[in-house]
C-alpha cells in the first residue's frame, strides 16, 4: 500500500514570476544575490573613500602654496616608502595625493574582497553541503564554476564603475581645477581597472587554490602572497619583486594621467589564467574533497570543553590568532621602517619641516607617530575583527547548535555573557599580538615603541565596543544580522570621523564617531572619556544582548 | 501518575504563518509517548515551545510541573534533547563534543557514556565535521542520553541511522522506560512509534487531532476482509451489514472494508462454504493515513 498526496489546491504558485529578479533563476543570479551585502559594503567603502578624498584634500590643502609644500615631498622619500604606499607623482594634485597615500589601500582592499569571494564561492558552498545539490542540477561543473566567477566579476565590475564615477565626481565637486585636481573619467577608469585587475589577480589565485586547499586555506595563502608581493615591491626584495604585479604596474598612475596599459594587461592575463586553472581543477577533482593545509592544530586544552566560556573562547581563538598575527605583521612592518625614516628626517631639516606641516602634532621620528598616521586603518581592521568574533558567536544559533546548548542547564543570558566574555578575550589576544608585532618591528629598526605598544590597547577597547554592539543586536533582535550590523557601524564610524571635519558638519555629528574620542593613542595621548564610553558600550552591549536573548525566540 | 509534560491550549503563531493552535497534551511519567504528524504539522514547534526555545503566543506549557518560560533551566537540567536538525562544533572531535555537553550538565557517569558510545558504534576520535550524517546523529543521541535524563525529548531520533543502530536505540528507549523515565518521541515513521510507544498523539495543520494508545488507534481503523467462496459470491448477503463498505467482487473472491466490530461479517460468512477468510489487522500507518485521508491523503493500492 502506498500513500500519495493528492492535489492540494492552495491557491499558491510554487515559483514567483519575479524569481529571476530575486536571483533565483540561475547559479549566476543566485551568486549575485548572495554577494549583494559584500558588494554594498565594498562599493560603499571604495566610492565613499574616493568622495572623501576630494573633500579632505581640498579643505586641508586649499591653496597653491600648501600644495607646493606637499610637492616638496617628491624625491625626498625613502624608496621603501615610495613603493609601498604608491609613487609620489604630482603630489600637489588630488589624483597624485590620492594615488600616493591611498592607492595601495584601494587595491589591497579590493583584492581582499575578491580573495574572500572567490575562495568561498565554490569551496564555501561545498562546506555548507549545498554544492552537491547544485552539482547534481542539469549543468556541467564547468558551467557552474564559470557562472560563479562571472557573478563575482560582474559585482567587481560594478564596484569599480562606482569607484571610477565617484573619483571623477569627487574631483569635479570638491577639487580645484586651477590646482590640477580635475580627474577625467578616463583617468578614473584607468585607476579602477588597476584596482580591479589586481583584485582579480589575487582573487584568481585564491580561486585556483580553493579546490586543493579549501576555503580558508586558499584565502590564507592568497592573502599571504598578496602581502608578500606588496612588501617585496616596497622593499625591493631581489628575486621576488619581479613576480609582483605591484611592480609590473608601478608606472600606471592613471589618476595623474600616466597610463601603462601593457603591464596592466599582463596582470589581467595572469588573472584569467588563475581563474581558468581554478575552473579546470574544480571540474577534474572530486567534489568538495580538499587536501587542506597541514597547519599545526590547536591543542585540545585550548579548544575548550570545560564550560561555556572556555568553549566559546576555543571557538574564537583561531580567528583571534589570525587577526592578531595579521595586525602584528602590519605593525612590525611599519615599526621596522621608522628607523630609516627617522634617520632621513634627521638629516634633512626641510623635509622634517614639510612633514610637520602636513602632519601637525605627530612626531614622525617615532614609531608611534607613524602608526598614528594609520590609526584609521587600524581601527577599521580591529572593528572588522570584532565583527568576525560576533559572527563566530552568532554561528551557534545560525548554524543550529544553539538548541542543543540551550537545552542543557545553561541559561540564555549566560550563553550571551559567556560568548561576550570570550569575544573580549579574543580581542585581548589580537591586541597583545599586535603590540608584540610593533615591539618586534621597532626592535629590528633600533627604535623604541613603548607608547604605541601601550596605545594598541585602545584598538582593543574599540574592538570590544564594536563587539558589544554586535552582541546587543544579536541578543535583542537576531544573530544572523549581528556581525553585519557591527561591520556597518565600523564603516559608518570611519566615514563620519573622516568626512565630518572637512565638510564642517556640526560637532555633534562628528562626535557620533567613537573613534573621534580616542585621542592619539599611538603617541601616548589618551582620551579617558572615549575609553570609558567604549567600555560602557562593550559591557552594556553584552548585558543588553543577554537581557534581550532571554526574551526572544531561538531561531 | 504524574504529568511530566502538560500543555493547555498551547498556541504559537509566526505572524501570518500558522504554528500550533490550542494544543492540549498530557504526557505521564514513565510512558513512551509518540508524537506523529506529517512534515510541517507542528511537531517541532510544539517541542520547541515546551522546552522554552520559543515562547507561546498563548496558552501554557509545563514540564515537571514547571511553567516552561518561568524556569527553563530547571527543566533543562532534567531532560535530554536531540533536535530534528542540528549541527555541532566542527573543530571538536565527537568525544570532545560529548564531553563538553557532559560538562555543561555535570554528573555524567563516564562508564555509562563509554557504554553508549560503544553501543552506537561511533568513533569518538574523529572531528565532528568529518562524520557522516548517521554518525552525527549518533553523537547527538549520546549527548542526549549520557546523563540519564528523567525526560528524553527526541525529535526524529533515528534519522540517518542504519537498521542495526536503530535496534540499539529502541533497546535504549525500552531501558529508559524500564527505569521509570519518560520519553517523548516525535516522528513521522509510524512503525517506529508503533513499536516503541505506549500512547500516540497525532498533530495535523498545527492542531492535535487525536491522542490515544497505540492499540486504541488500531481499533479506530477499518479491517480489510477478503472471503474466497467455493461457489458464487453472495455479495447481497454482506451489503447491508453494519460497518461494511467498498464491496468488490472478483471471480470467487469478495473484498470489503469493515469498520467497527467484525462479528456480523463472521456470522454472515459462516452460512457459506469458504475456501479462505482473511482479515487483515490494520497497521498504525494505515490508521494514520485514514486519519488524514479525508482531504489531503489518498491511499492507493499497488
Amino acid at each position: 500500500m502506498t500513500a500519495s498526496l493528492g492535489s492540494v489546491p492552495t491557491g499558491r504558485t510554487v515559483t514567483s514570476p519575479f524569481s529571476r529578479v530575486y536571483g533565483l533563476g540561475s547559479i549566476y543570479g543566485k551568486t549575485i544575490r548572495d554577494s549583494r551585502l559584500a558588494f554594498i559594503i565594498a562599493a560603499g567603502l571604495l566610492g565613499g573613500m574616493a568622495l572623501v578624498m576630494g573633500v579632505a584634500i581640498s579643505s586641508v590643502f586649499p591653496t597653491a602654496a600648501s600644495r607646493l609644500e606637499v610637492d616638496k615631498l617628491i624625491g625626498s622619500m625613502p624608496a621603501s616608502m615610495v613603493n609601498l604606499f604608491g609613487k609620489p607623482v604630482s603630489l600637489g594634485t588630488l589624483g597624485g595625493y590620492m594615488t600616493f597615500k591611498y592607492g595601495a589601500i584601494f587595491a589591497l582592499g579590493t583584492a581582499l574582497w575578491s580573495i574572500f569571494a572567490l575562495s568561498s564561492t565554490l569551496a564555501g558552498e561545498a562546506r555548507r553541503g549545498s554544492l552537491d545539490l547544485v552539482a547534481t542540477a542539469p549543468f556541467g561543473k564547468r558551467r557552474i564554476a564559470l557562472e560563479k566567477v562571472a557573478a563575482h566579476l560582474t559585482m567587481l565590475g560594478l564596484a569599480m564603475a562606482i569607484l571610477a564615477v565617484m573619483t571623477t565626481a569627487s574631483s569635479t565637486l570638491f577639487g580645484d581645477a586651477a590646482l590640477g585636481d580635475q580627474i577625467p573619467l578616463l583617468s578614473s577608469v584607468g585607476f579602477a581597472l588597476w584596482c580591479g585587475f589586481l583584485a582579480v589577480f589575487f582573487g584568481g589565485l585564491a580561486f585556483a587554490l580553493a579546490p586543493l586547499l579549501g576555503r580558508a586555506g586558499s584565502a590564507g595563502v592568497a592573502s599571504l602572497v598578496m602581502l608578500v608581493l606588496w612588501v617585496a615591491n616596497g622593499l625591493d626584495v631581489a628575486g621576488i619583486v619581479v613576480l609582483s604585479p605591484f611592480r609590473w604596474t608601478a608606472d600606471h598612475i592613471a589618476l595623474v594621467g600616466r597610463y601603462d596599459w601593457l603591464p596592466l594587461g599582463l596582470v589581467g592575463v595572469v588573472a584569467v589564467a588563475f581563474l581558468a586553472i581554478g575552473v579546470e581543477l574544480f571540474v577534474r577533482r572530486d567534489l568538495g574533497v580538499t587536501a587542506g593545509l597541514s597547519l599545526p592544530r590547536l591543542p585540545a586544552a585550548v579548544l575548550g570543553v570545560r564550560g561555556p566560556i572556555s568553549r566559546a573562547f576555543g571557538d574564537q581563538l583561531p580567528r583571534a590568532l589570525s587577526w592578531g598575527i595579521g595586525l602584528g605583521l602590519m605593525g612590525a612592518l611599519i615599526a621596522s621602517l621608522v628607523g630609516p625614516m627617522a634617520s632621513q628626517l634627521g638629516k634633512d631639516p626641510n623635509l622634517s619641516k614639510t612633514f610637520a606641516a602636513i602632519f601637525p602634532g605627530l612626531d614622525l621620528g617615532s614609531t608611534g607617530g607613524w602608526l598614528q598616521l594609520y590609526a584609521e586603518l587600524l581601527f577599521i581592521a580591529a572593528g572588522f575583527a570584532a565583527a568576525t568574533f560576533v559572527s563566530r558567536w552568532a554561528s551557534d544559533e545560525t548554524d543550529g547548535r544553539l538548541e542543543m546548548v540551550l537545552t542543557t542547564p545553561l541559561a540564555r543570558a549566560r550563553w550571551v555573557i559567556a560568548g561576550g566574555t570570550a569575544a573580549v578575550l579574543a580581542v585581548v589576544v589580537m591586541t597583545v599580538l599586535f603590540a608584540a608585532g610593533i615591539g618586534l618591528g621597532a626592535a629590528s629598526g633600533g627604535v623604541s615603541a613603548g607608547d604605541p605598544m601601550v596605545g594598541s590597547a585602545v584598538l582593543g577597547v574599540y574592538a570590544a565596543a564594536i563587539a558589544g554592539v554586535g552582541f546587543a543586536v544579536g541578543g535583542l533582535w537576531r544573530t544572523s544580522l549581528a556581525a553585519e550590523i557591527a561591520a556597518l557601524v565600523v564603516v559608518a564610524t570611519y566615514l563620519v570621523d573622516l568626512i565630518a571635519p572637512p565638510l564642517k558638519l556640526p560637532d555633534w555629528i562628528h562626535e557620533l564617531a567613537v573613534t573621534a574620542h580616542l585621542g592619539q593613542p599611538m603617541v601616548g595621548q589618551w582620551d579617558v572619556g572615549g575609553l570609558i564610553a567604549c567600555g560602557v558600550i562593550a559591557v552594556g552591549g553584552i548585558l543588553l544582548g543577554a537581557w534581550g536573548m532571554a526574551r526572544r525566540d531561538v531561531d | 501518575m504524574t504529568a511530566v509534560i502538560e500543555t493547555e491550549r498551547l498556541t504559537k503563531s509566526y505572524g501570518s504563518h500558522r504554528g500550533i493552535i490550542d494544543v492540549n497534551l498530557v504526557v505521564q511519567e514513565g510512558e513512551v509517548f509518540g508524537f506523529l504528524g506529517p512534515n510541517g504539522a507542528g511537531k517541532t514547534t510544539t517541542i520547541r515551545t515546551f522546552l522554552d526555545l520559543i515562547r507561546p503566543t498563548s496558552g501554557v506549557a509545563r514540564v515537571f510541573g514547571i511553567e516552561s518560560s518561568a524556569d527553563p533551566v530547571a527543566i533543562h537540567r532534567r531532560i535530554g534533547y536531540i533536535p530534528g536538525e542540528f549541527t555541532l562544533y566542527d573543530r571538536l572531535t565527537g568525544g570532545q563534543t560529548i564531553e563538553y555537553f557532559g560538562n555543561l550538565r555535570g554528573g555524567v557517569d563516564p562508564a555509562y557514556r563509554a557504554a553508549l558510545i560503544e553501543r552506537f558504534d561511533v568513533d569518538p576520535s574523529r572531528k565532528f565535521k568529518e562524520y557522516s550524517k548517521g554518525n552525527k546523529q549518533k553523537i547527538g543521541l549520546v549527548v542526549a542520553l549520557q546523563h540519564r535524563p528523567e525526560l528524553l525529548v527526541l525529535d526524529e531520533p533515528t534519522s540517518g541511522l542504519d537498521p542495526l543502530i536503530q535496534q540499539s536505540f529502541y533497546a535504549l528507549v525500552r531501558e529508559a522506560q524500564a527505569e521509570g523515565r519518560t520519553v517523548f518521541l516525535s516522528s513521522h515513521i509510524l512503525s517506529e512509534v508503533e513499536r516503541t510507544c505506549d500512547r500516540v498523539a497525532i498533530i495535523r495543520d498545527g492542531r492535535l487531532v487525536k491522542v490515544d494508545s497505540v492499540e486504541g488507534l488500531r481499533d479506530l481503523a477499518h479491517h480489510e476482509v477478503e472471503l474466497r467462496f467455493v461457489d458464487g459470491v453472495p455479495a447481497e448477503a454482506f451489503e447491508g451489514l453494519p460497518g461494511v463498505s467498498d464491496i468488490v467482487v472478483q471471480d470467487h473472491v469478495l473484498r470489503m472494508r469493515v469498520s467497527g466490530p467484525i462479528t456480523p461479517v463472521v456470522q454472515a460468512a459462516a452460512r457459506y462454504e469458504l475456501l479462505d477468510f482473511v482479515s487483515r489487522e490494520p497497521t498504525l500507518e494505515e490508521t494514520f493515513l485514514a486519519q488524514y485521508g479525508h482531504e489531503a491523503v489518498e491511499v492507493a493500492r499497488p
